[in-house]
């Protein structure tokens, strides 16, 4: 499998791995075909992610494209976050096998879910 | 720069340089089709009496017993249809933890009217004995199992399995491919009428393979053309790739207990080294009834590709259980056979040593997998 030299350093060196406390947004994404699970962490300052954290459980290029995932996130408004595509995401990570596609779908569905919750949450304050 | 330790031997094995000394004049001056009767014929049919001489040696049986094929799934292929075609009617034995080769051969021959059993495995992956008799009927004409599964490494109990055949008077045809040169078979204590083994597990070149046929055995060819391997097996045979195979199996037989030995204790160093430094970690197929070169574990709540693809970025070659395909995982059906939860079944990952493996590159292995094992799991959001 020929994964990118982009993928490669996520992988070898995750950014923002693991928990937030007091998230203001936490939105998860789950690829049930291989079981991947990915979870994100928002910290949100004025309508926009101040930062991300996220876990994940997943192969290789699932758990790179959570720590590009949180880049992207990064400095992003809430409703573009929301709306955030598989393609930018696979464009983070310098592209992906065809049959790793997954990996970009499940950080997709995982950002969207946070950006939703912080949304939410903002709303109801 | 990495140091670059490859543990996938029951994948594939390097050509050894005596095999590869061995193979060159046949593919320059001794060019020849063994089936010509000049003096080029002649001199690649010597080549080819002497691989087949050197095996029949090695396993103590005769010359003609030994049929060349292009790889051990043709040599299954081969075995199990060559009895059904004979046959043309029947009922089959083997187990749920089979090769693709044997399993799908099966159910092909399900498809034509065979009937086919599948025999579950215990806890360590292996078949007892007491199934087989069970599984017998009056119209068995074939028990095919393999003597170790490629990915856990449990020997089945042959001697015991072999009586059993043996005294329903049914053939037994066992796939040898990850035992052939590395533990002892003796085709007669274990009552094998067929046996299965390739080259490229050895130390031998890919695409050269053989299928030992007790004699007596009613066989039908299922590959037509020549007469090549006694009119069992058409097609010309792959000279330069079986003389390495016989050089291979030469090899093997000077020192095949010796490393046996060495095998077994780098691979327990290597189980010790991992265990004793990471929880929830647990090690596939039998403790003692195993491969010696074989180590499969299973790091619960991990996914096993992450964990190849961050032992690779070391420069550490092994194999993951389940596999990622077109956006689905696929658990490995032998570990799911021998009644793995999902969660612990997910991570495996197999670990095969060969004649390269040293002490210096297990504790590198340990050295590298245990902060990896603790990374991913500090990623996971999957606690136990």
């Amino acid at each position: 499998m020929q994964y990118s030299a982009t993928l490669l350093d996520h992988f070898r060196n995750p950014r923002n791995a693991g928990m937030m406390r007091e998230p203001d947004g936490v939105g998860e994404g789950e690829y049930e075909q291989c079981m991947d699970l990915a979870r994100f962490y928002l910290r949100v300052r004025e309508g926009r992610v101040a930062e991300a954290r996220f876990q994940a459980y997943g192969c290789g290029p699932t758990l790179a494209a959570c720590s590009a995932g949180t880049e992207l996130a990064a400095g992003t408004s809430l409703e573009e976050l929301a709306d955030i595509g598989e393609a930018m995401i696979e464009k983070a990570v310098g592209g992906l096998p065809a049959e790793r596609r997954h990996a970009a779908a499940v950080v997709a569905l995982a950002l969207q879910a946070a950006a939703r919750d912080a949304l939410a949450r903002r709303a109801a304050d | 720069m990495n140091r670059l330790v490859y543990l996938d031997h029951n994948a594939s094995t390097p050509v050894h340089p005596e095999v590869l000394e061995a193979m060159l004049p046949y593919f320059s001056e001794r060019f020849g089709n063994a089936s010509s009767v000049h003096g080029f014929g002649r001199a690649a049919r010597e080549g080819l009496d002497v691989a087949r001489e050197q095996i029949a040696r090695f396993l103590r049986v005769s010359k003609d017993e030994i049929v060349f094929t292009s790889g051990g799934t043709e040599s299954d292929n081969l075995g199990i249809k060559g009895i059904a075609a004979a046959r043309r009617t029947g009922h089959i034995i083997t187990s749920q933890i089979e090769h693709h080769a044997v399993l799908r051969t099966c159910e092909t021959l399900e498809t034509q009217g065979f009937a086919v059993t599948y025999l579950p495995v215990d806890e360590y992956g292996m078949v007892r004995p007491e199934e087989v008799e069970k599984a017998i009927r009056p119209d068995t004409i074939v028990v095919s199992l393999m003597h170790a599964n490629s990915e856990v490494g449990t020997l089945q109990p042959m001697t015991e399995i072999g009586r059993i055949t043996r005294a329903h008077g049914i053939p037994l045809h066992v796939d040898a491919v990850q035992t052939f040169g590395k533990v002892p078979i003796d085709v007669n204590a274990f009552g094998i009428d067929l046996l299965s083994f390739s080259g490229h597990k050895i130390y031998g070149p890919k695409g050269v393979a053989g299928l030992y046929i007790r004699k007596g055995t009613k066989m039908t060819a299922v590959q037509h053309g020549g007469d090549h391997e006694r009119r069992r097996r058409a097609g010309t045979e792959n000279v330069a790739g079986l003389v390495g195979f016989g050089k291979a199996v030469e090899i093997r037989g000077r020192g095949m207990a010796d490393e046996a030995v060495r095998l077994a204790g780098l691979r327990d160093r290597l189980w010790e080294g991992i265990r004793s430094q990471v929880d929830e970690v647990r090690l596939n197929g039998h403790p003692t009834m195993r491969l010696p070169g074989t180590c499969n574990m299973c790091f619960r709540n991990i996914e096993s590709e992450s964990i190849v693809l961050g032992l690779d970025l070391k420069g550490i070659a092994t194999s993951a259980g389940s596999a990622c395909t077109s956006g689905s995982v696929e658990p490995s059906y032998v570990l799911v056979a021998m009644g793995l939860p999902l969660d612990w079944a997910m991570g495996s990952v197999r670990c095969s040593l060969g004649r390269g493996t040293t002490a210096e590159d297990i504790d590198y292995v340990i050295e590298a997998a245990v902060p990896l094992v603790q990374k991913l799991r500090a990623l996971s959001p999957v606690k136990a």
